[in-house]
């Protein structure tokens, strides 16, 4: 059944927070100072073809702390050199010094012209990791070393490009929620080939992925007829009825459903499944759910179409801008999943 | 100690580990020859531990021994040189911390900062050898130090040596060039920006400025250059190159000093005539005089020409000297003063009847002072006076033994000898110590004068003429000359003292192969040790830009930075991507078919131009169809690239359409 909605509901973890706009002042501001400034910042456009090339004046390059150490030594090699009027110091400080600054240029060489193109992965719940397909590719005969993708605390290990070839990574990006997830603008870092300058540039990835809502930890019975009564149908004896089966825990899961005979005797966390008869048809009503605000509602009856994929219903969705048609299956369950992702309150 | 957390990846790895260590090694290695045993041995010591906890790790030692390790190598530095600062003490110490911060390499980061620390460790032993081998051997070492950097970095297809190694390679030619700007522009001090006063004070081989029977014999079997030389004009007579060093006037019985002549104002040159340039480059010598022909006429830059016609320099000479000097061949010294003639004939108190007797007798058979001077010089010719570089000891009174007892000995017991007896003459004299001769060296197209060729003259005040250079070892009959000494055998080639040459074909080829390094180091002196801020402004004078003086060679530095690295970046992104060499045969195909007047036309297809050639020009029909049917198939068929590429090339090679069919 639904095996792929469920093992990605599986990966639902503790809710981070959605940390907003301080309320503090000062952080207020500190906070309006930074977008300002991170609007003056120079990014990769993406390109008509849908692949951002990295230009040359969009690229940032700072020396890194081994690149400090580097030049401070290179400093006092200097000063004796020149202290001793010693030629051969001076040379050999030379020498390390424009090899310095020809690794300046080519870390900045290795991020030019890079192409970028970014995918947006599966849909996943709000609350989970959503993941992206970055690819590098190497238009020409330079080979690409050490390039970092960064987004957010995401830093996956560095790719190795040939010229001519390409590469790809997946970046882990939390879905916070529900709704269309851009990718924003990502990092791309080199601090090739001796370590001593950082170069990166910041590539507007125009991907963007999917956001379920949250499924609620539990959500009533849907009403198992077409019509459109206000009040939720009182089942009777509520996920009592024929024992079907057990399964594996997963998150959202009633605690009341859970075998806790089964963990005391070590054999995980189990629950136990109740089912209606089979081939029930229901209706997801917005209208039938009593809640305070648009966002429980949704995330119960996203919750609700779990319940009844999972339970193998053949069901409808009715939202205040449309319905859904009644029907059966992980790729109905997942067009439903995507309504309300999409949802626009009126 | 508490331990910093290390970032994941920023392990050092154990093979970089001993790589760092290894080049760590490599690079101090030249050092240990000029550090103190005791450091050396604490060197090795730490050495034989990091290589043991290569193969036990459990060897390494723990953050205490570390700690105690630091103080005994500060201590064993502080034992051995009693100072931390200066050259030594300082090489020594800076040797011994990156050598200890080999046993704490936990992270990358500490990979990183000792293999930065290396260069340092290069330049610092810049300090005591400069020659053409160690510049290479620590070129290698600073190769090595870009590769590692490279290596730690990673981020390459595989974590091999080789990617490290070529990335360090490529980027170590691209910076050549820059180099090379940077060496020749970069503004030079022309005095230290400090001084530690903790000197180096090795023992220098060369002139002192003192003379005593057996000082010039052991400057004699020392076959290292002095000085080179380059004239501007022919170069004088070998027996008129006496290179003239500091003068002495007092002596106490056994020593000749330069004293302390009383001043005079008017000394000087009267007559100077025959002038002659030439440039010196002077081996350091850590003392202040600058060696000359007899007269000097002027001073270089930085000296001055003391009454007795010495060149002293301001500073002493630490470092390789350049200077250039006019010089009279032929010259008239005024008459001193009174009393500097007074100083000039005054006695050491040991001065023996005999002595004196030798000199009356003289006195009798001669009218004049020129002739006592040529009666002196005479008794050494007819006398049987032996000049031997192993002359016998002599004991209190030198003179007096030398020339009544042991007559043998070299030109300083002559000069000396023949100075004291002028003076009892009353003829006012003094010691000249120097250089005579030098050897050309017509590959390098200079002379070099060897420590070999160090020499003491006397000069004879005359009336009249002034001072008159007198070289009483010149006037030692040839043959009784001791030809076996050391004189032969080490390294004094052709001292031309007594024209000693008998050089066979052997000698010759070693000298030829000495005269060649020679020139080599003179290269490398005169372009890199020596290169100085008299250079950079002389070639902005041939520029044009003289008058600019050091803000010229800045702002000319920065056109040159400029240009030089933009130069090396068009090269680098210059990103054209490769041809495939099919298409390229193809691309040459047409070409060549252009050039006979067939172009091809923007719509044809390789089949169509071919037979559309074919019609046009029937006589290249059987070409032009041979390289098609080789080109399609490869091109577009089944058939590999790869084996129709030779064919198709050797083909083409042959193909030389004309522009008219020929008849």
């Amino acid at each position: 059944m639904s095996s792929i909605l469920a093992t990605r509901f599986r990966r639902i973890r503790a809710k981070p927070s959605d940390t907003g706009t301080s309320r503090h002042p000062i952080r207020a501001l500190k906070t309006r100072i930074a977008r300002h400034f991170e609007g003056m910042l120079r990014r990769v456009p993406m390109g008509p073809d849908g692949v951002a090339r990295v230009g040359a004046r969009q690229i940032y390059i700072l020396p890194t702390a081994a690149g400090m150490t580097y030049g401070a030594v290179m400093l006092v090699m200097l000063l004796g050199s020149l202290n001793y009027q010693n030629n051969l110091g001076l040379l050999f400080t030379f020498f390390l010094a424009s090899v310095g600054v020809i690794a300046m240029h080519h870390a900045w060489l290795n991020l030019l012209g890079l192409a970028v193109q970014a995918r947006g992965g599966p849909a996943v719940f709000a609350g989970e990791t959503a993941t992206f397909e970055v690819t590098l590719r190497a238009e020409g005969r330079r080979m690409r070393h050490d390039i970092h993708v960064r987004k957010a605390q995401d830093t996956p290990p560095p790719l190795f490009v040939p010229a001519n070839d390409q590469g790809s990574l997946g970046l882990a990006v939390p879905a916070l929620r529900r709704g269309l997830l851009r990718l924003g603008s990502i990092t791309l870092e080199t601090r090739h080939p001796m370590r001593l300058f950082r170069a990166w540039c910041y590539v507007d990835a125009a991907a963007t992925t999917l956001v379920y809502p949250a499924p609620a930890a539990h959500a009533p019975e849907p009403s198992p007829d077409a019509g459109d009564n206000r009040r939720p149908h009182k089942h009777s004896g509520e996920g009592a009825e024929d024992y079907l089966g057990s399964r594996r825990y997963r998150p959202g899961d009633s605690p009341k459903h859970i075998d806790w005979k089964a963990f005391a005797r070590e054999r995980g966390l189990l629950v136990k499944e109740f089912g209606g008869e089979q081939g029930q048809e229901v209706w997801i009503d917005w209208s039938g759910l009593r809640a305070t605000d648009t966002e429980t509602r949704l995330s119960l009856m996203s919750r609700q179409i779990l319940d009844a994929s999972e339970a193998g219903l053949r069901f409808g969705l009715r939202l205040p801008d449309g319905t859904e048609p009644l029907a059966q299956g992980a790729a109905h369950a997942q067009r439903c999943l995507t309504r309300l992702a999409l949802f626009h309150d009126v | 100690m508490s331990e910093k957390t290390i970032p994941i990846g920023e392990h050092a790895e154990p093979r970089q580990a001993l790589w760092t260590s290894l080049l760590v090694m490599a690079a101090s290695l030249p050092l240990m020859w000029h550090l103190h045993w005791q450091v050396n041995a604490f060197l090795v010591l730490i050495f034989a531990v990091r290589l043991l906890a290569v193969r036990w790790p459990s060897a390494m030692p723990g953050t205490g021994v570390r700690i105690l390790l630091t103080f005994a190598g500060v201590a064993n530095c502080l034992h051995g040189y009693h100072t931390l600062a200066g050259q030594d003490g300082g090489a020594a110490l800076f040797a011994t911390m990156i050598t200890l911060k080999l046993l704490e390499l936990k992270s990358k980061r500490d990979l990183r900062l000792v293999t930065i620390l290396i260069g340092f460790l290069i330049v610092v032993q810049f300090l005591f050898d400069e020659s053409f081998s160690m510049a290479a051997y620590l070129g290698a070492i600073a190769l090595g130090v870009v590769a590692l950097l490279a290596h730690l970095n990673a981020g390459f297809r595989d974590a091999s040596a080789r990617p490290a190694l070529r990335v360090a390679l490529n980027l170590s030619l691209q910076a050549l060039p820059l180099t090379l700007v940077l060496f020749v522009l970069f503004p030079r001090l022309n005095a230290p920006l400090w001084n530690l006063g903790f000197e180096r004070d090795a023992a220098m081989t060369g002139m002192s400025d003192t003379m005593e029977p057996g000082d010039i014999s052991k400057l004699v079997v020392d076959g290292e250059g002095a000085f080179r030389i380059r004239f501007d004009s022919t170069p004088p007579a070998r027996d008129q190159l006496y290179w003239r060093g500091p003068v002495l006037w007092e002596m106490d019985g056994r020593r000749w000093t330069p004293g302390t002549p009383p001043r005079d104002a008017a000394a000087g040159l009267l007559q100077a005539e025959a002038p002659i340039d030439y440039e010196i480059v002077l081996e350091p010598t850590k003392q202040r005089w600058l060696f000359a022909l007899d007269m000097p006429v002027s001073a270089p830059e930085g000296a001055f020409v003391t009454p007795d016609l010495q060149i002293i320099s301001h500073r002493p000479i630490n470092a390789l000297k350049r200077y250039r000097v006019r010089s009279a061949l032929v010259y008239r010294t005024t008459e001193p003063s009174p009393a500097l003639r007074e100083f000039a004939l005054r006695l050491p108190d040991n001065i023996t009847p005999r002595m004196r007797a030798l000199v009356a007798d003289w006195k009798t058979q001669t009218d004049t002072d020129w002739q006592l001077v040529q009666r002196g010089l005479a008794f050494f010719n007819r006398e049987a006076f032996h000049y031997t570089l192993e002359p016998p000891a002599l004991s209190r009174n030198p003179a007096d033994e030398f020339l009544f007892e042991t007559r043998s000995g070299f030109c300083e017991h002559y000069a000396s000898a023949f100075a004291l007896l002028m003076r009892i003459g009353g003829i006012p004299s003094r010691i000249v110590l120097g250089y005579l001769g030098g050897e050309d060296n017509d590959i390098g197209g200079y002379q070099i004068v060897r420590q070999s060729d160090a020499h003491a003259w006397a000069e004879v005040l005359i009336a009249g003429r002034g001072w008159v250079r007198v070289d009483p070892t010149a006037a030692v009959d040839p043959s009784r000359i001791d030809r076996s000494s050391a004189s032969r055998l080490l390294g004094a080639g052709a001292s031309v003292r007594f024209d000693l040459d008998d050089a066979s074909g052997i000698v010759r080829f070693v000298r030829g192969l000495r005269l060649l390094a020679d020139t080599l180091d003179a290269g490398w002196q005169n372009w890199v040790l020596d290169f100085s801020s008299e250079d950079q402004l002389a070639l902005l004078d041939r520029m044009g830009l003289g008058a600019l003086r050091e803000y010229g060679l800045a702002a000319l530095m920065l056109v040159a930075i400029s240009l030089t690295l933009a130069v090396v970046m068009l090269g680098l992104m210059r990103d054209k991507p490769a041809e495939d060499p099919l298409d390229a045969l193809y691309a040459r195909f047409c070409r060549k078919l252009a050039r006979a007047g067939i172009p091809r036309l923007h719509h044809e297809g390789p089949r169509d131009y071919g037979e559309r050639v074919a019609s046009v020009r029937p006589d290249l029909r059987a070409p032009v169809s041979r390289f098609i049917a080789l080109y399609l198939p490869a091109r577009y068929g089944t058939v590999d690239a790869a084996h129709s590429l030779q064919p198709l090339k050797a083909h083409l090679q042959r193909f030389v359409p004309r522009r008219r069919p020929e008849r």
